[in-house]
């Protein structure tokens, strides 16, 4: 266990390593009751976060593809990880629920960016929703002003903090190992369909070809590659899910044909354990008596 | 139009010259339409209404605005500044963002130039979902406004607003599941032309007129409409959430509030009244003439415009819901109902039945409904304590008038 712990932080690159490290130290620096008790400002566990945010992601490289898209990965990568940080060194509890509606949003981005608007779009719809609920108990239960020390304080911040950056190393050093380059799958003008509206309407052959200044890449050396896939025997993907001109597998209906092609077993399973869930909390949930409110 | 992608210059410029139209278009749009309510408000009332400023009263909206902008703008002291400021800025964002892919002409029609394009974002694939995520964003305004505040009538405001939406987005989105899976997409556009294709026969209202219904109250709620207007609520509330804010910022809220009501307007026109098409005035597969697409975009605003005139009527006919009758209205009634209509239309699409089954289905889903409602009512009302009481106080109270 050690062993392995050991060759986590030293098979990595320095750089990534002290990103790391400027990211803890951030964290600590800005977290409430945390380590460095006696700061006043916030602004040096700021600086130290971004710095270290640029460096860790410096070291895995940005999206392949053109500048524009670059640009858009560096920018949401870091709002993502930078509001995360903020969410949970926030003094304030509204704050929090804040900045993680913001993380929230920026993962989307990063999704928008892998050709997947629906994961995005359904994202926004269940996580916004969620945090306004905490809204809900923020606004029932905490008082504006913060004045209550509960607010002020974390506990535990240092072993916390160490722990789950074990935790994060962890899957960066499973990420490093055993998918050294993660290849996209579908190229993102054919799900976001950057064309004209005359397009639109004429043949979706035509529309493919139009939106060919975006492509990543083509169509068919995607196709030749999955083909290459599927030749193995331990990869079968179904025939239902098999990204095709008319359905790329971004688009909602390849979405569709993969969530209750390939993995409706999955989804039936989640949909039985929510309903549970739905009817245990019914059961739970205190009665009271008629006409009552 | 530009078929040749690799200079993208032109849909570049085509986007913004859009953006600009329609973030120049909406204000003044909103502006009219308060007027447009305030004169339906008092022709409702019997009273003139607005008549001082300019011919008829015309030129209201401009003394308005000009009021909204000079006015003072006060800032409580105990307020958390960022998020005072930041709310009305959420609010009015928003609501724009929807708009970006609601079209609001006929798109991609021949006759039409290649720079209108009638809509910001074409050819989304996720459309309909797109515009309920921002919609599930829309309700942060309210609530931030409402929490900065630091006052208990906006905090209640806020804390009834995110209720209420939180718990209306089902519906919402439920309530237009049907009209994917008739139409077998999620992009306003193609849902649209399907409907144009297919003649004044080929609307959704007809296959979905409880669906109809219910998006559009949903999206009542959505908006913070009278009936279900409870976060500023007067007489309980002062002003909700917007209590503390004053002249621009207390004006952007409403700004918002008014773009909502466009996209819901003419949403409802597109996915369920054929978008541009009526029968004899526009047709699909017209001549490419301007007149012709001038026509269709006159279409799909009057519709547009009837549906806000609706929304405004409502306002002085329907009496403000109470919290628990909102409450029950969305997750006793509406969600089942949507529930049921779309195991109905899963049928008619599975089986493959004829399309014509489901409008005399959502008739009888709508009276099966009332009727099971009325009784739960009526037995609800038998089993409260007082029940009895009031019975014999009504005996002896009809007895004594016969007297």
């Amino acid at each position: 266990m050690t062993e392995t712990i050991t060759r986590v932080f030293w098979s990595w690159n320095p750089v990534a390593v002290s990103g790391l490290a400027l990211w803890i130290a951030g964290i600590l620096w800005m977290m409430p009751g945390g380590v460095v008790t006696a700061a006043k400002t916030r602004i040096p566990g700021l600086l130290f976060t971004v710095a270290g945010l640029v460096l860790v992601l410096s070291s895995f490289g940005g999206a392949i593809g053109e500048l524009s898209e670059e640009l858009m990965f560096w920018v949401f990568a870091i709002a993502a990880l930078l509001c995360g940080t903020l969410m949970i060194t926030s003094r304030n509890p509204v704050y929090a629920a804040l900045w993680f509606a913001l993380a929230t949003l920026s993962t989307c981005g990063l999704f928008m960016l892998q050709s997947a608007p629906f994961l995005a779009a359904a994202t926004v719809i269940v996580y916004a929703g969620a945090v306004i609920v905490t809204f809900l108990f923020v606004i029932m239960l905490a008082q504006q002003s913060g004045a209550a020390g509960y607010d002020q304080t974390a506990g535990g911040t240092l072993p916390a903090t160490l722990a789950s950056f074990l935790l994060l190393g962890a899957v960066f050093y499973l990420v490093n190992t055993t998918a050294p380059e993660v290849r996209r799958v579908a190229p993102l003008a054919d799900s976001l369909r950057l064309t004209t509206s005359a397009e639109n309407a004429v043949a979706a052959g035509e529309a493919a070809g139009g939106g060919a200044s975006l492509q990543a890449v083509p169509v068919e050396e995607i196709l030749a590659q999955e083909q290459r896939d599927s030749e193995q025997p331990a990869v079968q993907p179904n025939l239902l899910s098999r990204a095709t001109e008319s359905h790329p597998v971004g688009s909602m209906k390849g979405l569709g044909r993969s969530l209750f092609g390939d993995y409706l077993f999955a989804v039936e399973l989640a949909g039985t354990i929510l309903l549970i869930a739905c009817i245990g909390a019914i059961a739970v949930a205190p009665r009271r008596e008629e006409g009552a409110i | 139009m530009f078929s040749d992608m690799t200079n993208p210059l032109p849909e570049l410029l085509t986007t913004l010259i859009t953006i600009a139209v329609v973030v120049g278009a909406i204000p003044g749009v909103c502006n009219y339409l308060i007027l447009l309510e305030r004169k339906l408000s008092a022709w409702m009332q019997d009273r003139i209404g607005p008549n001082r400023v300019g011919p008829k009263g015309l030129l209201q909206p401009l003394a308005d605005g000009i009021k909204l902008l000079l006015k003072e703008e006060v800032i409580p002291g105990h307020v958390d500044r960022i998020l005072f400021l930041l709310a009305p800025g959420i609010s009015v964002f928003t609501a724009l963002l929807a708009f970006a892919v609601v079209p609001f002409g006929p798109v991609g029609e021949p006759g039409v130039p290649s720079f209108l394009r009638f809509i910001i974002a074409p050819g989304i694939d996720i459309g309909l979902v797109f515009i309920f995520s921002i919609g599930s964003l829309a309700v942060y305004g309210v609530v931030l406004g409402g929490w900065a505040s630091n006052n208990k009538y906006s905090a209640l405001g806020a804390l009834r607003a995110s209720a209420q939406v939180v718990s209306y987005e089902i519906p919402l989105g439920m309530s237009v599941l049907g009209i994917a899976l008739i139409s077998g997409t999620m992009n306003l556009e193609q849902i649209m032309m399907q409907q144009i294709e297919g003649g004044i026969l080929g609307w959704n209202i007809w296959f979905q007129p409880v669906a109809a219904v219910m998006f559009f109250t949903a999206s009542l709620a959505e908006a913070n409409r009278l009936p279900f207007d409870l976060a500023e609520c007067e007489q309980e509330l002062i002003g909700g959430w917007h209590t503390e804010y004053s002249a621009l910022k207390w004006a952007l809220f409403f700004l918002g509030e008014y773009t909502h009501m466009i996209t819901i307007s003419l949403l409802t026109a597109i996915l369920f009244l054929g978008g541009w098409h009526f029968p004899g005035i526009a047709e699909a597969g017209g001549e490419a003439s301007i007149i012709s697409w001038v026509i269709k975009l006159g279409v799909l605003l009057t519709k547009a415009l009837a549906f806000i005139c609706i929304m405004i009527a409502l306002r002085w006919t329907i009496p403000r819901f109470r919290f628990d009758q909102l409450m029950e209205l969305a997750w006793r009634v509406m969600i089942p109902l949507s529930l049921a209509n779309l195991l109905m239309v899963m049928i008619c699409k599975h089986f493959e039945f004829s399309l014509w089954w489901l409008l005399p289905g959502s008739a009888g889903l709508f009276a099966a409904w009332g009727s099971i409602s009325a009784s739960l009512r009526a037995a609800e009302r038998a089993s409260r304590p007082g029940y009895v009481k009031q019975q014999q106080g009504a005996a002896t109270a009809a007895a004594g008038s016969a007297h």
